[in-house]
């Protein structure tokens, strides 16, 4: 045994720790637990630096730099947001990945198996809600960062082509989470993918449109065979390709190395890779301990969020025979759709979309200013500002509220109980949605004593009011709202409302919608109800 | 070096840093815990949620589809369709059928594929195929959903006593004695106030078997009875000495005096006259008239 002299020799206690050690120095790749502990007590290492080892000998660090500028590792430089893209995509990877388990893409399958998920699987739910948030969040994040490499110039020479991969990164970004809101196979993902996919169509000319449309539908309309499109999409060419243009992104970034503000160095230099000695701050241990604290403070908010603040949400099946009342795309489309009620579908789809890309991508060759320091680039940052507010009045176009389309009629009642999606009175519950007849002539106070009722009563004599009072076509108007048992524990809501029209025609619109006691109704955002955890455990 | 004015934000000691990092990662974990805790009930309520709007749009379903037949509340229309609500139903009908599967599968079943017409059906309607597998307009989820609704009369239903039991017994199938339980269609109100026409149009099942928006033509037959969509120009020209309202009154109370040409006698019921007051029918038939005339 090759082992008993080496005890001997050195006594067993010795031997096991330095075994332990040479261990430790192993899966490190090169720090020994001495290095680690002069470390922790803000030592300088040793020399020659052993803590640059790791870098060189383990895959995973290789790319990283070994040491950065001091300016450019300060928080309020990057806002460690190209970080945080990072981590973002391979967080949606892992929760991805363990989501694609229990899902299959199929329109037999697919919805029924996201119920499954929220109400059989243990985290589903929360994996869901995850991945949904990280989905939005990556969205957000990405474009914050393009908006900060914009605004410190930094895809001005020699980052040009780092800026042209990361517009690309962006577009597939947008992609990934277009082609991820398909697959619950619900009406919201339905109508938002049909109308999405809509606008390949308007590319002219018409058979060059019609091809792509078929070729991302994969039939005339969305069914079997879009939704594996899009699953495929979603799970594997676009995470590839994304993938791919990240390490070519990151090369470059590693490449020319993070720009330092820009009243750090002369105009038209560039000096990120001369780092004086005494400027340097290496990797191993300052930023590695900055990025991982700060990843984890992410999470933890991003876990708290899902936690308590937002739910994915699922509406009822997909069906492509009607369109619900107000489909509206993801907040981060609501721009595209608020063109597109100003312009037509090839215009406002097709071409200005196009515009924009190219125009993002030509900047560093449009941009020929030199200096990359604020008061030097007025004219840049004034017009990035523009573009943030017109992006900003378009989205605000694009949501529900602006330019109301259906009859006051319609929209009273959808305000209160849309089609699809909660609403006041799913939201408050069967318990607070007394049987009887609720008229909106008469004083609530004498028709309820429910303080949740009350308020929906209320807000629908206002809201009849409200339009009794802007459409001329729309007079005398009052309502009521009919709550009868139907069967035990279902209640049917009857909405009526009359008016008189500016002939002095008697006109009403009726319409019927049934609530059950267990059914429970979400917003997306906003504080979770945790109401059933109390009912259930009285119910036992 | 000048200092931004921001600089508190920095956090430069590494045990601050180490203690964000532990605090942020206990805060995880403890969410990871409360998740866990709560993943029970959750489960549980998101299961029930699910069957609830399961029910919700069964109910839409059923109200756009199958009252016309089986009676807005389910009870069944007299001579038209079999009741649903009804305790027979949910208890003694499968084993009268000797059924093997559940009440739950047998529904399903038989509103996917509905009920081949029997060469001679006490029905004057036939049970449409509704499942989309079958030909059908409904797909496989809501034939799931309408289920479910039928399937939540249960507990009303067994709370039903034998002479509130609208089971109208089935004449191809053995029935268990269920004697008291016959169909007692809906009578006269004992208050003696007369019922809405209109109420009772659909309650006495009339539209299970009339059409009152389309016309009697020679090419536009209806199937079971005749539409009554002219009845206004038609039904004084169809007994000599009878004017419309007498004709139509008369029809009401014995449909078996005069048979409209093409059709069978003994279809339409002959209970009305104890089913409805003097009053109401006399209301009905003129409601009828007045309907045809508006269209
Ligand atoms: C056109 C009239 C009609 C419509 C509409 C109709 N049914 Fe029926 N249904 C019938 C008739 C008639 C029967 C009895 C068939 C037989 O056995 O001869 C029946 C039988 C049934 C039965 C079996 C009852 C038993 O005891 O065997 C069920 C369950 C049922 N229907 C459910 C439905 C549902 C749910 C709908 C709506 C989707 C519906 N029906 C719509 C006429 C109708
Ligand atoms: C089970 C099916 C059935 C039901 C239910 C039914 N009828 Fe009829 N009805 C018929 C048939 C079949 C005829 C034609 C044969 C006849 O004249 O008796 C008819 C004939 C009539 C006629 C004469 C029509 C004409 O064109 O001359 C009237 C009027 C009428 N029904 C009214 C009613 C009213 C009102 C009710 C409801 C209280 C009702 N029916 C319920 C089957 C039905
Ligand atoms: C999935 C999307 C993206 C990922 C994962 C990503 C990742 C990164 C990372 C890690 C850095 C290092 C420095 C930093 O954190 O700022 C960086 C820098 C950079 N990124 Fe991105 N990026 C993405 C998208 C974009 C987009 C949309 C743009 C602009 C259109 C962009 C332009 C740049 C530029 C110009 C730099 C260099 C910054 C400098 O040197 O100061 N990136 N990127
Ligand atoms: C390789 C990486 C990824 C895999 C394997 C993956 C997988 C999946 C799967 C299986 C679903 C369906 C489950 C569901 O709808 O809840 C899904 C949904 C979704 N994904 Fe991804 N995903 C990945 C990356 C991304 C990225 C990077 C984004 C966004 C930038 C994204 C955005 C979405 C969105 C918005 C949904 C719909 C979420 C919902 O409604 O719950 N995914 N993804």
């Amino acid at each position: 045994m090759a082992v008993q002299p080496e005890v001997e020799k050195k006594g067993f206690m010795s031997s096991v720790l330095g075994l332990v050690d040479d261990t430790f120095t192993r899966v490190t790749a090169g720090i020994s637990p001495g290095e680690v502990r002069r470390m922790l007590r803000g030592e300088a290492p040793g020399r020659p630096n052993p803590r640059l080892k790791p870098h060189t000998e383990a895959f995973l660090l290789h790319i990283k730099p070994t040491y950065y500028h001091e300016s450019v590792t300060r928080f309020t430089h990057t806002f460690r947001l190209g970080l945080l893209s990072t981590y973002l995509f391979l967080f949606e990877t892992i929760t991805g990945l363990i989501l694609m388990v229990w899902y299959t893409p199929s329109p037999n399958q697919a919805y029924v198996d996201m119920i499954r998920l929220l109400s059989n699987v243990p985290f589903g739910q929360f994996m869901r809600d995850l991945h949904r948030i990280g989905a939005e969040l990556m969205v957000a994040i990405v474009t914050l960062h393009m908006v900060r490499t914009y605004l410190t110039g930094s895809y001005k020479a020699p980052r040009q082509f780092t800026w042209f991969t990361g517009v690309i990164l962006l577009v597939l970004t947008l992609f990934l989470s277009f082609s991820g809101y398909l697959l619950p196979w619900d009406q919201l993902a339905y109508w938002a993918v049909t109308i999405g996919t809509s606008m390949a169509e308007a590319v002219p000319p018409a058979i060059v449109g019609e091809t792509v449309n078929l070729l991302a539908r994969g039939a005339p309309d969305i069914g079997a065979n879009g939704l594996l499109r899009f699953y495929l999409l979603h799970v594997l060419f676009l995470p590839l390709i994304l993938f791919l243009f990240f390490f070519v992104h990151y090369y470059k970034v590693v490449h020319f190395g993070i720009s330092l503000p820009a009243n750090e160095e002369e105009v038209g230099q560039d000096t990120a890779n001369r780092i004086p000695a005494d400027r340097r701050v290496y990797f191993l241990p300052d930023v590695l301990m900055d990025e991982t604290v700060f990843i984890i403070g992410f999470s933890a908010i991003m876990v708290l969020a899902v936690a308590f603040f937002f739910s994915a949400p699922l509406e009822s099946i997909a069906n492509p025979q009607s369109t619900p009342l107000h489909t509206v795309a993801p907040w981060y489309f609501y721009w595209l759709q608020g063109m597109l009620k100003i312009a037509d579908k090839m215009i406002a789809g097709v071409i200005l979309p196009g515009i924009l890309l190219v125009l993002l991508i030509a900047i560093p060759y449009l941009d020929r200013n030199p200096s990359r320091r604020a008061k030097d680039r007025r004219v840049a940052i004034i017009s990035g500002v523009i573009a943030g507010v017109v992006m900003i009045i378009l989205s605000w176009m694009g949501t529900p509220q602006y330019a109301v389309s259906a009859a006051p009629a319609v929209e009273v009642v959808q305000e209160l109980m849309p089609e699809e999606g909660a609403g006041a009175i799913r939201e408050a519950g069967y318990a607070h949605v007394p049987v009887g007849v609720f008229d909106s002539r008469v004083p609530v106070e004498e028709q309820t004593t429910d303080e949740e009722w009350r308020a929906i009563v209320e807000e629908f004599s206002a809201s009849i009011a409200h339009f009794d009072g802007i459409d001329p076509e729309f007079n005398n108007a009052w309502g009521t709202i009919t709550v009868t048992q139907d069967q035990p524990s279902l209640r049917r809501i009857l909405w009526e409302i009359h008016w008189v029209d500016s002939e002095g025609v008697e006109e009403n619109f009726k319409r019927f919608f049934f609530l059950h006691e267990d059914s429970l109704y979400w917003e997306q955002y906003g504080l979770k109800d945790f109401r059933w955890l109390t009912e259930t455990q009285e119910g036992e | 070096m000048k200092r931004p004015w921001y600089n508190f934000i920095y956090v430069r000691s590494p045990i601050a840093k180490i203690l964000l990092g532990g605090a942020a990662l206990l805060l995880t974990l403890a969410l990871f815990g409360f998740t866990f805790i709560i993943e029970e009930p959750r489960m549980e309520a998101q299961t029930n949620s699910w069957t609830g709007r399961s029910i919700e749009k069964g109910a839409e379903i059923f109200a756009n589809n199958c009252t016309s037949c089986h009676g807005v509340d389910g009870k069944g229309l007299p001579g038209v369709a079999p009741a649903l609500h009804s305790h027979y139903f949910f208890t003694q009908r499968l084993t009268d059928l000797g059924y093997a599967g559940s009440l739950h599968d047998y529904v399903a079943g038989t509103v996917a594929a509905g009920r081949p017409s029997k060469a001679i059906s006490q029905w004057a309607q036939i049970m449409p195929t509704w499942g989309v597998n079958y030909g059908g307009p409904l797909r496989n989820d809501q034939v799931q959903d309408v289920t479910a609704f039928v399937m939540n009369w249960e507990q009303d239903a067994l709370q039903q006593t034998a002479e509130e039991d609208p089971w109208q017994p089935f004449q191809d199938a053995k029935t268990t004695d269920i004697s008291g339980t016959m169909a007692l269609p809906p009578s006269a109100p004992a208050d003696g106030e007369a019922r809405a026409p209109q109420d009772l149009f659909t309650v006495m099942g009339c539209q299970g078997c009339h059409n009152l928006e389309q016309d009697q033509t020679a090419d536009n037959r209806g199937a079971i009875a005749p539409n009554l969509g002219n009845l206004d120009t038609e039904a004084g020209n169809m007994v000599a000495g009878q004017d419309a309202l007498t004709y139509v009154i008369n029809s009401i109370t014995h449909p078996n005096d005069f048979i409209v040409e093409g059709y069978a006698a003994g279809i339409m019921p002959q209970n009305f006259p104890d089913r409805m007051s003097a009053e109401e029918i006399a209301n009905l038939a003129q409601w009828l008239l007045d309907q045809a005339a508006a269209n």
